[in-house]
């Protein structure tokens, strides 16, 4: 039952902890332009180009492509073509790393459905009359064994990288390897708990199915294990920057492809014109403390009481 | 072998923390392969290295005086943490806190962009220039300083940097060894931009401390707010610069044209870099000339401030790039145009036309373009007759940063080449992927003490190396090379580098925009408009 407690409270610390950051990151103000090209939602400019190759832009109708933009998103997201085309010796590492946790939620989710399933009296297994229930059970098979086996050498590899590699070494602070450490135990402990213990993975799919109907299931002491590290480490993520993959859409989304231009009366230039009147409270001698921007911007700082 | 210098190094270090030697630098090919063609950096005065903070490599970008008594230093670092928590507020720094939040929190410091960075790589991997170094060291000060860590967790984090007097001099100096052209954060799969970082600290440095450099500051926005122009010109010496141009025109036209100033009601008020009055006078001799022959209804403005479209605000200071772009739009709203564009001056494209963007509203936001695709139009469509054969030399083009990368205007240039320039050819890497010239973010018109010799051996080298790599079959003196550089502080930089190397006199190499090649085609134009004699 401990465990089952536990298990919810990092759930709902890692829940709270994941909103907190989005709110954090979405709640900071609208900023000045800063996009980097190629932007991926442009239409018919591959190349990098932009509306301003287009004489007039402003008279013309803006068109984004949406579906571009999530195509390149997920690209990056799901493959790491950046890292594969500039540092194919860390991609071999840290792609698997990232596969590997992409796999754990593939199979956390099999393993709710397959629970929910089971639940309602359609039990999957490789058996199965419905060829759904037996999908389900190997794709739990599958992304389980392949996350546990991909995840453990991606994270020793990036582990080892990180500690030969002097040009990565002198940038990595002892909680960088605490990370690396943590997440390895996480998945050499699965590995080894579906190895010697666990191989069709119903001990976990009961574990869930505890969890769903509060009722805790008997499951073996390598797969305790692994779920109270897996359990702690949920909680304690949101407070990291291991956290980047949610800063990830913001980076991309709301800096690097955010070319919206600020067109006469829209709803974008009426939040500019409020953040213009708030006070800009730096001390610089060219800089006049406690004005707004719009003051500022109709002095133009002179006498400069810079001249020294 | 030399120890590697570590973060805790910026504020502990005794001494230089590096020195730039010769031959750390990268080779450089044909015909600069001989390692003694390299005049080096030249080293400080005695005076100078009293003066000045000079202990990050031995260079003074900035002309940071060093303090004097140890009250002057502590003031420093209690400057430098209020600038800081400034910068990470939501009222003083609304203008780029997602950003630096999101780059401050999630760099995952795996240094896939250190070989982006060519002043790291041409350096010869120098590791206080690498991307990651600068931006690092900023975040463990935000750990140790705002967040305060305690000591052991401070350890654990890795944020046991001290912010003193030697930290704040060599960060000062090294927001300068960067020139913001974001090929970094291009490379990072996160979306971290440790360029925006190095852009954050300028601010830092200009808007609490009243640090810049005097190029920039005082000799620029502040001189351009007071005099009109970062050239120094005034509103009555533009007009003498006005007379020699229309001079020019009717020199080599025979026909008198005027240049349209302060014409109410005009379709296009046309923001030239004022720089180019001065070195470049047949830039806007040639955009006269083609707007002339295409029938294009233009306006220069003599307003204080409207005749030079730079705004060095946009390296620097927030408050100095806002008070530049609302005169610039006040003008041509006094003007009453219906649209202001930008001649070939890189920065002023990304200032106007992107960051700028959000800065004015109301009755100044007024649309802003680029000259470019209203160029390419005017070529492509026939609207003057070109005959490209009078182009009879080898072009190559020059990407600026900021009208490629930033701000996504890459191909009318190229249409325009291909078109007018039978043999043009392309650098490598090129488009979004280009190199910075050197001279990005303020260098090129940076020449504190030896700064000037830094960017052209440091900053430049990759530049270089892919000027004499493109010509690399035709360098003889007898054929004509041409590098087009549609930016002002870009056709500055390459005029230092040519010039630093011999290039124009020993092999026959020049540079210029965009608009002088289109007039040099111009059938009606009977003279050649590149004069490669003077340039021999």
């Amino acid at each position: 039952m401990w465990l089952l407690l536990l298990t919810y409270s990092c759930l709902l610390i890692f829940t709270a902890g994941l909103l907190w950051r989005i709110y954090k990151y979405a709640s900071l103000p609208v900023h000045l332009r800063w996009e980097l090209y190629p932007v991926a939602h442009e239409i018919g400019k591959p190349y990098g180009g932009s509306y301003l190759e287009d004489e007039g832009w402003w008279r013309l109708p803006r068109k984004i492509n949406l579906l571009g933009e999530s195509t390149v998103f997920l690209r990056e997201i799901f493959f790491f073509r950046e890292y594969f085309h500039s540092n194919r010796r860390f991609w071999s590492f840290v792609y698997p790393f990232h596969l590997g946790l992409f796999l754990l939620v593939i199979w956390v989710i099999m393993l709710l459905a397959g629970s929910i399933l089971t639940l309602n009296g359609l039990g999957v297994s490789a058996t199965a009359d419905n060829f759904w229930l037996q999908l389900v059970y190997f794709l739990t098979l599958v992304s389980g064994a392949a996350a546990f086996m991909l995840g453990t050498f991606g994270t020793i590899g990036l582990l080892v990288k990180r500690s030969i590699d002097e040009d990565l070494r002198n940038y990595t602070a002892p909680i960088d390897y605490f990370n690396l450490a943590g997440i390895l135990l996480i998945f050499l402990t699965g590995l080894l708990f579906w190895i010697l213990e666990d191989p069709s993975f119903s001990a976990a799919q009961g574990f869930i199915q505890g969890l769903i109907t509060f009722k805790p299931a008997a499951i073996g002491p390598l797969i305790t294990i692994n779920i109270l590290l897996s359990s702690l480490f949920l909680a304690y993520m949101p407070f990291t920057r291991m956290m980047h993959y949610v800063a990830k859409y913001f980076t991309y989304h709301k800096v690097r492809w955010d070319d919206e231009p600020n067109k006469p009366g829209s709803g974008l230039e009426k939040k500019l014109q409020a953040l213009l009147d708030q006070p800009a409270d730096w001390s610089a001698p060219h800089i006049q403390a406690g004005q707004s921007w719009v003051e500022q911007v109709k002095n133009n700082g002179i006498p400069d009481k810079t001249e020294k | 072998m030399k120890k590697k210098i570590t973060l805790k190094d910026i504020g502990k270090l005794e001494g230089q923390m590096i020195d730039i030697q010769k031959a750390g630098l990268s080779s450089l090919p044909a015909p600069l392969d001989d390692p003694a063609d390299e005049p080096g950096i030249k080293e400080l005065t005695a005076s100078q290295k009293v003066k000045f903070a000079t202990s990050l490599d031995g260079v003074s970008a900035i002309g940071l005086i060093k303090p004097q008594t140890r009250e002057e230093e502590e003031e420093l670092v209690k400057k430098f943490l209020s600038g800081l928590k400034k910068l990470l507020s939501k009222e003083n720094n609304w203008t780029f806190l997602q950003p630096l939040m999101l780059s401050l929190e999630n760099c995952a410091k795996c240094q896939n962009c250190s070989d982006a960075c060519p002043i790291y790589t041409e350096s010869g991997r120098q590791e206080i220039y690498r991307p990651t170094y600068r931006a690092e060291v900023l975040r463990r000060i935000i750990r140790k300083y705002l967040k305060k860590e305690g000591r052991l967790l401070a350890r654990f984090t890795g944020s046991d940097i001290d912010l003193n007097y030697t930290t704040i001099a060599r960060l000062a100096e090294l927001a300068y060894r960067c020139t913001l052209c974001r090929r970094c954060a291009q490379s990072c799969p996160i979306g971290v931009d440790n360029g925006l970082i190095t852009h954050e600290l300028r601010k830092l440095f200009s808007q609490e401390m009243g640090i810049a450099p005097k190029e920039l500051h005082q000799l620029g926005t502040v001189q351009q707010l007071k005099v009109g122009s970062s050239t120094g010109t005034s509103p009555k010496a533009l007009g003498s610069f006005i007379d020699f141009i229309e001079g020019e025109i009717e020199e080599l036209t025979g026909k008198p044209v005027k240049l349209p100033v302060d014409k109410q009601g005009a379709d296009i008020l046309l923001l030239h870099n004022a720089g180019e009055f001065i070195s470049w006078p047949e830039n806007i001799e040639a955009f006269a000339i083609i707007f002339e022959a295409a029938g294009i209804d233009w306006t220069l403005s003599s307003k204080l401030v409207a005749y030079d479209a730079v705004n060095y605000g946009v390296w620097y200071d927030d408050v100095q790039l806002a008070r530049i772009a609302a005169r610039h739009a006040r003008a041509a709203k006094d003007l009453n145009v219906k649209r202001m564009m930008v001649g070939e001056c890189g920065h002023a494209h990304k200032a106007m036309l992107v960051i700028s963007d959000r800065v004015l509203t109301g009755d100044l936001n007024i649309p802003r373009e680029s000259a470019i695709p209203l160029l390419e139009d005017i070529v492509l469509n026939n609207k003057i007759n070109l005959d490209s054969s009078r182009n009879n030399f080898t072009v190559t083009l020059h990407d600026p940063c900021n009208l490629v990368r930033l701000s996504g205007i890459v191909q009318p240039q190229r249409r325009i080449l291909k078109k007018i320039c039978p043999d043009f050819r392309e650098m490598e890497p090129h488009g979004v992927d280009n190199y910075c010239c050197g001279g990005g973010s303020g260098f090129a018109i940076m020449d504190n003490a030896n700064f000037a010799d830094w960017r052209d051996a440091v900053s430049g080298r990759m530049k270089l190396k892919q000027i004499l790599t493109t010509f690399h079959d035709v360098m003889g003196p007898e054929d004509h090379k041409y590098v087009c550089a549609p930016c002002s502080n870009c056709k500055g930089m390459i005029r230092g580098l040519l010039s630093r190397y011999d290039l124009t006199e020993k092999h026959n190499i020049r540079y210029g925009g965009l608009v002088e090649l289109i007039v040099n085609a111009m059938v009606d134009i009977k003279k050649p408009f590149i004069n490669w004699d003077e340039a021999e």
